[in-house]
């Protein structure tokens, strides 16, 4: 065999044809229509090669005729052929704000000079997006499914390399768009959002609240507004966060010199003890308080005053092992994902029976159908 | 049907759950689509598993770490090697994460 490195790409790419294939329909029946789609499968394909876990040259012909239902996903030409010019579809620059030419950069967003960033929607402004500029654009052009993936997969070869991803995407993207930036600059609040993981974030489920087009404003920390306490005058939270009545002069809240300190210009004063009506504009936080009995924020300011740092977050990681991540980067870990059939144990000598595994080592994947394993404990 | 979401933390899985999280966040795409297509990942991914994949490896190591929680082994080997027909690796340490293949099969 040529390398497992060839087979696990191609298995990659069926997967990924797969994917896109079985939710089009869904797409179509949301609305959000064959572009995003595109798109999608686009944006997965670039980021899988930038990382290497797929190779460029992969003849996809025979991945589409191994899915008879999507017969209509067109068969590609060879990726390493420079894109052609668009056909009857997709316009030149949106191919070209995909792949700039000035590459090794993850984000795509990054518009080249002289591209008129409209057409690609820089995504910078939720709320306007969805409606339309690129909705426009490709609008027009969504019914045509003919070589639909091609304008996505050419990459122009200086772009190619397979160096690990050492960047993180998420903060280079930040770069990108501030160039082009017709924005208001609020999206760093959105970025830290799905950067900095809230508790586990990265490996759980989907939780994404928010809905699209919200803008977020900081509302903890020093943003920190309101918590309207709707039962009982002097609920416990209430005392330890500074009662007016109470005959201890408050020395935390609003009444430390922290501010002194810090002067943070837009940011309304600090006032536990009003309680202000905030718009909920906010999701995550408006309903919680006086619906719950413990009025306390999902953000680590209430109670800290004077209790240590809880240190949530020290154990982040899955594993309770003393002696890991310090010793190794966090991004190489290797790792294996499967199913057990068996595992047993005799006295210190486990063994198990695995399966449909991917294995993740020495910074290559590669996959088995069937694994047995052989451990001393 | 329930799925595995146990290979979203593979390198694919990863890419693609980066790419929706992107694509949600600039509001390409509502969060309850991007769901879908992640189970319809973890649906494909398992498929691909079974049907496009051969090959066979064995593991041996030194088990430092075992756990079974929620029907889900996790075993921490140090100094393991794995071999197939075709490559070896050796590593110091692995985590292996593997879910009941039964709970699938009901």
């Amino acid at each position: 065999m040529a390398g497992s490195n060839l087979s696990v790409s191609r298995v990659y790419i069926d997967v990924i044809d797969d994917v896109i294939a079985k939710v089009r329909d869904e797409f179509i029946n949301y609305g959000a229509g064959e572009a995003v789609l595109s798109e999608l499968q686009s944006l997965w394909e670039m980021k899988m090669m930038h990382i290497g876990a797929i190779t460029a040259n992969i003849d996809r012909s025979s991945a589409a005729s191994r899915h008879p239902p999507s017969a209509h996903l067109n068969p590609l030409h060879d990726l390493n052929v420079p894109y052609q010019g668009p056909t009857e579809e997709y316009e030149t620059p949106t191919a070209e704000m995909l792949f700039p030419p000035t590459p090794l950069q993850t984000p795509i967003h990054t518009p080249l000079p002289g591209i008129d960033p409209p057409m690609y929607n820089i995504p910078t402004g939720p709320s306007d997006y969805a409606p339309s500029p690129l909705s426009d654009v490709r609008n027009g052009v969504v019914d045509i499914k003919a070589s639909r993936p091609n304008p996505y997969m050419q990459p122009p070869s200086p772009w190619m390399p397979t160096r690990p991803l050492g960047v993180d995407v998420n903060v280079a993207y930040v770069e990108g768009r501030e160039d082009a930036n017709r924005e208001p600059p609020h999206h760093p609040a959105t970025q830290d959002f799905f950067t900095s993981s809230t508790g586990k974030r990265k490996r759980d489920e989907y939780p994404s609240r928010l809905p699209p087009g919200t803008y977020m404003p900081q509302q903890d920390g020093s943003s920190d507004v309101i918590i309207e306490f709707e039962m009982g005058n002097s609920s416990s939270q209430v005392d330890q966060q500074g009662n007016e009545s109470s005959s201890i002069p408050q020395l935390d809240g609003i009444d430390d010199e922290y501010d002194n300190l810090f002067q943070y210009p837009s940011v309304p004063a600090e006032d536990y003890n009003n309680v202000v009506q905030t718009p909920a504009e906010h999701e995550l936080r408006a309903p919680t308080p006086a619906a719950v009995g413990t009025p306390r924020q999902t953000n680590n300011v209430s109670g800290d005053d004077e209790e240590p740092p809880l240190n949530e977050d020290d154990d982040d990681d899955d594993d309770l092992d003393d002696l890991e991540q310090g010793e190794e980067e966090p991004t190489t870990q290797h790792l294996v994902l499967a199913q057990f059939d068996k595992v047993t144990r005799t006295k210190n000598r486990w063994k198990c029976t695995l399966k449909d595994g991917i294995m993740h080592l020495n910074n290559r994947d590669i996959l088995f159908n069937k694994a047995m394993g052989e451990f001393d404990f | 049907m329930a799925t595995f979401e146990l290979y979203r933390r593979s390198t694919i899985g990863m890419c693609l759950t980066e790419t929706l999280d992107e694509m949600v966040s600039n509001g390409t795409l509502s969060p309850e689509l991007a769901i879908q297509v992640l189970v319809q990942f973890d649906k494909s991914m398992t498929e691909a598993l079974e049907n496009q994949v051969k090959s066979k490896v064995t593991i041996k190591g030194h088990l430092h770490t075992y756990r079974f929680c929620d029907n889900v082994w996790t075993f921490i080997l140090k100094d393991a090697t794995f071999k197939n027909d075709e490559i070896q690796e050796a590593v110091n340490r692995v985590k292996i994460v593997a879910c009941d293949s039964k709970l699938l099969s009901q």
